[in-house]
């Protein structure tokens, strides 16, 4: 059994649009013999490539974004997922981050790294997902893989190395270099089916031995019995793919691959570096919470005899009705038998069991270990864990963001009361996203979640499922500040009070972070000017000073603090001393920073008749909305667009009398963006008036 | 400084001066260019000079969708305020982007009233574009009749409304089936040695068209510095 399990690879294609994700994966199908022909991404043929199955996508030719699909290469079967290629701070995201063992990076051999590829890098990093990368179009002009290399070293902070080098570049691209077997590549056939293997090219026999020694140097600090065979001369390529596989599970080796996929080059070196080097489910560590014994944590283990944990991570409506993505994490999900869902204690009926090939299903009698699979028609959340009943385990929570909006809740009557507090307490339970809390300055119990209609659902719910009527106070926006600016500060808190002193100095600089960062603090001191014990001190002082920014008294964020300097003293130094230096420092430059207050933007989706495209697009106007764009189909439109939640209160009443009732909408957070000069000058405003009433009744 | 920035780079600067003033509104332009050289890119180039500028821009997609064609944007954006260390990316970006409109249809569905009537609720909402891109418009296969619409549409606003065209070859020549009279100017861009070549076929009614021949980062399709 777990021979089998060490063959299975659930990895994604994660690439920045245009780079080839969807080009590569048609060729990925037809080499594995999933599909029996390539069309092309905007085939002239009609066929359109076979991952974007959804009709309208087709006739466009663009991905879809939520298939999973399969297929076998040298007795591995590989579960592709489909990633996004751009961010998102929704939980769907982090989700579908979290199933893999490991990723391809797709990157365009001109573009290089690209700005928004930092994102999902981060993400992935945060996921501890091993990565591999394929530079792909060298047949462009201006393809350059030493450069995305490069760019992946420069930007993205891998130690990425290159395992091949390319046979011509732009239109003379030939194929590749196998830097472990020296080999020359091409691809001959009518679709490079065919890997020939030639010698290397008299004239880059000298540049493909010194990429290779570089190779071998990288790739050696991942393995003792590869150092010990250079040095003994006696080099085998299963010790270098050992040691690659070392180095990229470690997360700290990212091996580059290179072709073009349109050109149909390098696509099957790159299939046998997933199967060789990415993990297979049992090379990952995959914890759940354990329900049953105070949310402790639980290792799971890929062992199908073990009962079952699986995770639901992507859910869809489809021509199937409700399909359910799950991935197995311990056990065997099998038709036939009964699953527990482990948020909601209901028992579900295995009634069919698929593998999903693009818009293809196959019908399943089993999971294997560590499998994806899809469920038919049962009814569950996106996040949810389902069990065989026999263990109360749940997988542990993804990154959650913090919620946006909150609201006051008051019972209609006394009674009441403790029924809310029952109601609150399972959704808080239920939903990461929800919480619950007391205002310490109103008293007041007051619940939040990530936009208003989130929020009316548990109202609701309240009503109907406890029968506590609530009274709601008017919706609150989190607000967030953020400097623009980077600062220097070199601070010296200094006390003498009759017995012993308080002294520290620190010296350093506040920087704005990139967007969807929250915090970072980075000690650069360096010989000793502030001892070690105390850099702990001056973090902690720094994050105290996050929890209410100077400008409107709401947390603040994006930003790094770095120290590189300061003094102490033998005797008067302490932890105290230098907690109190770090938010005297951060106290002092914050104006300097160019301090900015930032609000929610939510991303909208309405969909219409496209009679109505006019009036909805006003709506969204109105509200300070800008609008991405809209699809057109079959008389419906879809409209994207952001919209800040503070102009977002009661759209739903708005939409329903623009539209007499015809269009639909949904919103959920997408990220904080810098709120209009006007609206933070009249926000500031009514902070300082209420800093001064305060002081006033003093 | 981003405006700078544009004024050195964008190569629209070099048409303005190389052709006689630009596309100018009220008027057809073509590009042409192979497989994967980038027409898009050059494209979102010309769209977001223009929105630097103040002016509307609608961007019809054919063959991609609204994320697809907005990452582009973003792309470009991103590196043009990193070139310039943009202080106020965000709040820049955000005014930029504000005045885009994207809007994806399907080919079959595309015609002259389906963008009349884009341009008609576009007004609705006060938006009155004064830069037209439609992308995957298969200009060899289109009618005359077709082609004189959207030229008379252009005059109508009056808007510059730009096409794209691939070339079946890596040769930039017209193809056959384009008849270059409906088009005031014509582009196209041809892959060279680490850099793309932008080259005017057209040039309004100057005969001296072939002349302008410029380099552009096939990165970015701006262009290369010097
Ligand atoms: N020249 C060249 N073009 C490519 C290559 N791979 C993809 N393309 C083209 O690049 C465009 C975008 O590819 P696509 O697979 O849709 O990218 P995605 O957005 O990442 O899914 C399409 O026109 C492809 O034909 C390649 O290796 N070489
Ligand atoms: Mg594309």
């Amino acid at each position: 059994m777990n021979g089998e399990l060490a063959n299975i690879r659930n990895i994604g294609i994660s690439a920045h649009v245009d780079s080839g994700k969807t080009t590569l994966t048609e060729r990925v199908l037809f080499y594995t013999n999933r599909i029996h022909r390539i069309n092309e991404v905007k085939g002239k043929d009609g066929a359109g490539a076979t991952m974007d199955h959804m009709e309208l996508e087709r006739e466009r030719g663009i991905t879809i974004t939520s298939a999973a699909t399969h297929c076998e290469w040298n007795d591995h079967r590989i579960n592709l997922i489909d990633t996004p290629g751009h961010v998102d701070f929704t939980i769907e995201v982090e989700r579908s981050l979290r199933v893999l063992d490991g990723a391809v990076l797709i990157l365009c051999g001109v573009a290089g790294v690209q700005s928004q590829s930092m994102t999902v890098d981060r993400q992935m990093r945060r996921y501890k997902v091993p990565r591999l990368a394929f530079v792909n179009k060298l047949d462009r002009s201006g393809a350059n893989p030493q450069r995305a290399a490069a760019g992946l070293r420069e930007k993205l902070e891998h130690n990425a190395v290159l395992m091949q080098l390319p046979i011509g570049l732009e239109s003379a691209f030939e194929g590749v270099i196998d830097l472990i077997s020296m080999k020359a590549l091409r691809f001959g056939g009518a679709n490079g089916e065919q890997v020939v293997e030639d010698e290397i090219p008299a004239e880059q026999r000298a540049a493909a031995e010194a990429a290779r020694e570089e190779m071998l140097d990288a790739v050696s600090m991942f393995s003792d019995a590869l150092t010990e065979s250079i040095l003994e001369e006696r080099v085998t390529e299963e010790l270098i793919h050992e040691a690659v596989r070392n180095g990229v599970l470690s997360l700290e080796l990212t091996p580059v691959f290179m072709g073009s996929a349109y050109g149909n080059k390098g696509v099957q070196p790159l299939l046998n570096a997933v199967t060789r080097y990415l993990p297979s489910p049992e090379d990952v560590e995959n914890t759940g919470i354990d329900l049953s014994n105070d949310e402790a944590p639980v290792l799971l283990s890929s062992d199908t005899n073990k009962p079952l944990v699986a995770l639901a991570f992507k859910l869809e409506d489809g021509r199937y009705g409700q399909l359910t993505y799950v991935r197995v994490y311990q056990g065997t999900l099998a038709r036939g038998m009964n699953i527990v869902n482990s948020r909601t204690g209901k028992r579900h009926k295995v009634g069919r069991l698929g593998r999903m090939h693009a818009e293809k299903m196959e019908d399943i009698e089993r999971s294997t270990g560590g499998d994806i699979v899809a469920l038919f028609g049962i009814e569950c959340a996106f996040g949810d864990t389902f069990t065989d009943g026999s263990v109360e385990i749940s997988m542990s929570a993804v990154h959650v963001p913090d919620p946006v909006i909150s609201l006051s809740v008051k019972p209609a009557q006394q009674k009441s009361q403790e029924n809310i507090a029952k109601a609150l307490g399972r959704f808080v339970r239920e939903d990461p996203t929800f919480r619950a809390g007391v205002d310490p300055e109103s008293g007041e119990t007051v619940i939040s979640g990530m936009g208003e209609l989130h929020l009316d659902v548990y109202v609701e719910r309240m009503r109907r499922e406890y029968g506590a009527e609530v009274v709601t106070g008017a919706p609150q926006v989190a607000y967030r500040e953020t400097i623009s600016q980077r600062t220097d500060f070199n601070y010296t808190h200094r006390k003498q009070t009759g017995g012993a002193g308080q002294f520290g100095r620190v010296a350093g600089y506040l920087e704005p972070l990139p967007a969807g960062e929250d915090f970072e603090f980075v000690n650069e001191v360096r010989g000793g000017s502030i001892p070690t014990e105390f850099i702990p001190s001056l973090e902690k002082g720094f994050r105290a000073m996050l929890a209410k920014g100077r400008l409107i008294g709401f947390p603040v964020l994006g930003l790094r603090v770095v120290v590189n300097d300061g003094q102490s003293h033998s005797v008067d130094s302490s932890d105290m001393a230098f907690q109190a230096a770090a938010r005297g420092a951060f106290r002092e430059c914050y104006a300097r920073a160019k301090p900015i207050i930032l609000e929610p933007l939510m991303k909208l989706g309405v969909e219409a008749p496209v009679t109505h495209q006019g009036a909805v697009l006003k709506t969204i106007m109105q509200r300070r909305g800008s609008v991405i764009g809209t699809t057109e189909d079959e008389g419906f439109c879809q409209i994207e667009a952001e919209a800040p939640l503070a102009a977002m209160f009661g759209y739903a009443t708005d939409l329903r009398s623009a539209t007499a009732g015809a269009a639909d909408f949904t919103m959920e957070f997408a990220r904080y963006a810098p709120a209009p000069r006007d609206i933070a000058a009249e926000l500031e405003e009514k902070f300082q008036d209420r800093r001064r009433l305060a002081k006033d009744e003093d | 400084m981003l405006r700078g920035f544009l004024n050195a780079r964008s190569p629209l600067r070099i048409l303005e001066r190389g052709l006689h003033g630009g596309l100018g509104r009220g008027n057809l332009g073509l590009v042409l260019a192979g497989h994967g050289v980038g027409k898009t890119p050059f494209l979102v180039g010309v769209a977001l000079d223009g929105l630097l500028r103040g002016d509307q821009v609608l961007h019809v997609a054919l063959d991609s969708s609204v994320a697809h064609t907005r990452a582009h944007y973003d792309t470009l954006f991103d590196d043009l305020a990193q070139a310039t260390r943009l202080e106020d990316e965000a709040v820049v970006r955000g005014e930029a982007l504000r005045l885009l409109s994207i809007r994806a249809w399907p080919r079959a569905r595309f015609g002259v009233e389906k963008l009349r009537e884009a341009l008609r609720v576009a007004e609705e909402t006060g938006a009155r574009p004064g830069l037209l891109i439609v992308e995957g418009f298969e200009v060899a296969a289109a009618s005359g009749a077709e082609l004189d619409g959207l030229a008379a549409l252009a005059q109508e606003l009056p808007a510059e409304l730009w096409l794209s065209a691939a070339l079946p070859g890596e040769q930039a020549a017209l193809p056959e089936d384009i008849a270059p009279g409906r088009f005031a100017v014509i582009l196209a861009l041809e892959p060279g040695h680490s850099a793309v070549a932008l080259r005017a076929l057209k040039d309004h009614d100057s005969p001296g068209a072939g002349k302008l021949r410029v380099s552009l980062d096939p990165r970015t399709l701006l262009l290369k510095r010097s």
